[in-house]
């Protein structure tokens, strides 16, 4: 009984450490955000005055706000199309159609851009977009289009697709070889005995692969989906959220709110937005796929 | 994507302010409470890596860009004082590898002529010091001394009683002496000086000689000369002026000269005052259409999607004949080891962008500030810290800085042909001639008003803004800051 009990108590004992840190740097700064987001304060005006809902108010009525979800949502329908409709398309051709030392090859190729800080990357893609000398604007002189030629990320109309461009370039590769482990672990005899059948290619990715990788192209539909809800380094690199305020994100157009701005409580509001929209997107996804798995 | 390490943000944009109070708040809540807010960023962005931010500095007005370093000896005397003692905190914005050594020695040269007295040197990168000030700020726990730009920063501060009024100390001594007026005035508010100046910044036209005798061509000195000069370039298939604005500073320096040759300074002072700013006067516009007319005749096409470094490659390789530039970059310009091309120190030369004639401006202010420290107005150890800034401010040890970096000293006499180079020394006697310094007006205005022309200038680029459009987004913006002054 003694034992037992103590043996209870000291398994709460060793969660105690993970559940405090997560207490302290987790649940509590989330929550102290949604209270911070009715409060008008800066770093400047050290008391807090309250402004129950404005904050909210203003962001329904700020143009800017609804750009930039609007940026997050294009990121995320483009990214859920490319790179995990794309990554998962380019894995089953790696492992499926390219055979010998190819693959290992094309897996690196692909992959390297993944490996590349943002940094880099971002300057990479400020020549590549250059309208004087960058690769693209080039291209299309030669091909006889001089009338296309666009500052990509300078013009509003272009700036955030120029960057969303660049983040599929950057992150296809990185899906991609998650799907890849994913199909190594779907057993060939399911393959070969579906060839017998004399099933095609394009019908054993339909009705093997994607099934079997059900799981890991969830978790990656929840990793992109949130991460283009995140967006920040991108956008902060190659425009910072210009021109005019084109190519925000909530994610910049929090932090230029709260760093620049000066206008701590409304970024706190944004902050409470992307936390909601992202945790919605978490559970209904999670709750969609309670107990799918796919078995053969 | 958003599982990628956090990259750090070169922006450049200026920071703005609310309404301040002179109220301290439970302290360690607040620094909770900022944190909070980063948080929701930066934990949701990866909390996988912090990479520090490394993104090259976007705006060199404030991360400015200096010589290398050019064998200096002879560290300067330490000034004599009575034994002082205690230990005071320094947070500059320096943390360069390039500029970096030049603080620190400062420091340890001081610190070797008072044994008694520590300082712990705090340096961080441009736009880092400005989140970590707010943290700092808001928790009470400000350093002794910290970095400042002129402008509405800088008035933060002081409306929110965190800096020291060093009126008293500098202005009713000598010690007022050490520095070319100039710098004072631009770091005054309402009179009174909040701030004393470290670095000399101005805004100039750097151009190419040998293009310019090429083609024929005299430096201009009227605006409408300017543009004869841009369309005889581009006639000869020679880019005019090199311009970049991706993150809008650039546009925005272009207007902070003109609107100082358009608008009569009285009502400049009047406008950029957020309680008392309304920027009706039609010079502003008039500022705003001879922009649109430099960008028409001179400027690269497009701009928004270049970079101010990118367009700077091409009037480097000699493609484009002019740059507007600040000073601070004329060791990118003339420096071999910063990227400068063999020789083109000798070619580069520069002037002040030509005024137009009959303007209702002044046309004798010239664009730039002083980098400055502030000095915290709870300060225990007010003694040292004086000492210490009038040390920095003696003429060898701002002569040093002229010489290790390549920037200008606010202090009288610290520049000589013997430690700089000759570009300097004439931007020396621009500055002597100003009447005053026209500060960047996306740091001189409050942060609305600096949005709203940060802004509207690359929507005028874009085509999707006029002038006037522009102007009434600024107006708006000016009635905003007003009221979050006034609240």
């Amino acid at each position: 009984m003694v034992v037992g009990r103590l043996r209870r108590f000291s398994s709460w004992l060793w969660l105690l450490p993970a559940v405090m840190l997560v207490v302290v740097f987790v649940y509590y700064p989330v929550v102290d955000n949604i209270r911070l987001s009715f409060f008008s304060w800066n770093a400047f005006a050290p008391r807090e005055k309250w402004v129950g809902l404005d904050n909210y108010a203003n962001l329904l009525a700020d143009p800017i706000f609804w750009k930039a979800l609007f940026n997050n949502i294009a990121y995320a329908v483009v990214s859920i199309v490319i790179q995990v409709g794309g990554g998962l398309v380019l894995a089953a051709i790696l492992e499926e159609v390219v055979t010998g030392r190819w693959k290992g090859f094309f897996r690196v190729v692909f992959f390297i851009p993944a490996t590349i800080s943002l940094t880099v990357t971002g300057l990479l893609f400020q020549f590549i977009y250059n309208p004087k000398i960058g690769l693209i604007d080039q291209f299309l002189v030669w091909l006889g289009h001089p009338e296309l030629v666009h500052a990509w990320i300078g013009e509003e109309a272009t700036a955030i697709w120029g960057i969303i461009a660049m983040s599929q370039w950057q992150s296809t590769g990185y899906v991609m070889v998650l799907f890849i482990v994913a199909m190594q672990k779907i057993p060939r005899e399911l393959y070969e005995a579906a060839y017998i059948d004399g099933a095609s290619r394009r019908q054993a990715f339909y009705h093997i692969t994607v099934p079997l990788v059900r799981e890991m192209s969830i978790l990656m539909l929840i990793i992109t989906i949130s991460g283009a809800f995140l967006v920040f380094s991108e956008v902060q690199v190659m425009t910072a959220g210009g021109p005019n305020n084109a190519s925000h994100t909530l994610g910049t157009w929090l932090y230029k709110n709260a760093f620049f701005n000066d206008q701590m409580g409304y970024a706190a509001a944004i902050g409470t937005v992307i936390f909601v929209i992202t945790f919605a997107i978490a559970v209904i996804q999670l709750w969609w796929n309670r107990g799918k798995q796919v078995e053969y | 994507m958003g599982w990628m390490p956090w990259v750090g943000d070169p922006g450049p944009s200026p920071v703005g302010h609310r309404k301040e109070r002179n109220v301290h708040g439970s302290g360690i809540r607040r620094v909770f409470a900022l944190a909070v807010t980063a948080m929701m960023l930066f934990t949701a962005c990866s909390s996988s890596a912090t990479t520090a931010p490394t993104a090259a500095p976007a705006n060199p007005t404030q991360a400015a860009a200096g010589t290398a370093a050019a064998g200096t000896s002879a560290a300067p005397a330490a000034t004599a004082a009575p034994e002082l003692s205690g230990e005071i905190s320094i947070l500059e914005k320096y943390s360069d590898p390039k500029y970096a050594p030049y603080w620190e020695k400062v420091v340890k040269d001081y610190m070797t002529a008072h044994p008694k007295v520590k300082i712990d040197l705090q340096a961080e990168g441009d736009q880092p010091v400005k989140d970590k000030l707010r943290v700092l700020t808001a928790s009470g726990n400000l350093p002794d001394i910290y970095f400042s730009w002129a402008g509405d920063f800088a008035a933060k501060f002081v409306r929110g009683g965190f800096a020291a009024d060093l009126t008293d100390a500098v202005m009713k001594t000598d010690w007022k002496n050490s520095y070319l007026p100039a710098t004072l005035d631009a770091l005054s508010y309402d009179g009174k000086l909040y701030a004393v100046p470290i670095t000399l910044d101005a805004k100039v036209m750097a151009y190419n000689k040998q293009l310019f005798a090429d083609n024929g061509v005299q430096v201009p000195s009227t605006m409408a000369q300017l543009l004869q000069v841009c369309d005889t370039l581009k006639g000869k298939g020679i880019e005019p002026i090199a311009f970049g604005n991706t993150y809008g500073w650039p546009a925005v320096h272009y207007l902070t000269q003109l609107n100082y040759y358009y608008v009569p300074a009285a009502t400049l002072a009047k406008d950029y005052n957020p309680a008392t700013g309304e920027f009706t006067d039609p010079g502003y516009v008039q500022a705003l259409q001879a922009f649109a007319d430099i960008n028409t005749h001179c400027l690269t096409p497009k701009s928004n999607g270049i970079t101010h470094e990118n367009a700077q490659a091409e009037f480097l390789n000699g493609k484009a004949a002019m740059q507007y530039v600040e000073t601070v970059e004329f060791g990118l310009l003339t420096d071999v080891n910063q990227g400068a091309p063999e020789g083109f120190a000798d070619k580069m030369s520069f002037f002040k962008l030509p005024a137009p004639e009959g303007a209702a401006g002044d046309a004798s202010y010239l664009e730039g500030a002083p980098d400055s420290f502030m000095v915290n107005s709870k300060t225990q150890h007010m003694d040292v810290v004086l000492d210490f800034l009038k040390y920095v401010s003696s003429k060898p040890v701002a002569a040093e800085m002229t010489q290790m970096l390549g920037w200008l000293a606010p202090v009288v006499g610290s520049a000589s042909a013997d430690n700089t180079f000759p570009q300097n020394i004439q931007v020396l006697d621009e500055i002597n001639k100003a009447k005053g310094m026209a500060i960047w007006l996306d740091t001189v205005t409050q942060i609305d008003v600096a949005n709203a022309y940060l802004n509207g200038l690359q929507a005028m680029l874009d085509g999707s803004k006029t002038p006037a459009d522009v102007m009434k987004d600024v107006q708006a913006a000016a009635v905003k800051a007003k009221a979050s002054v006034s609240q």
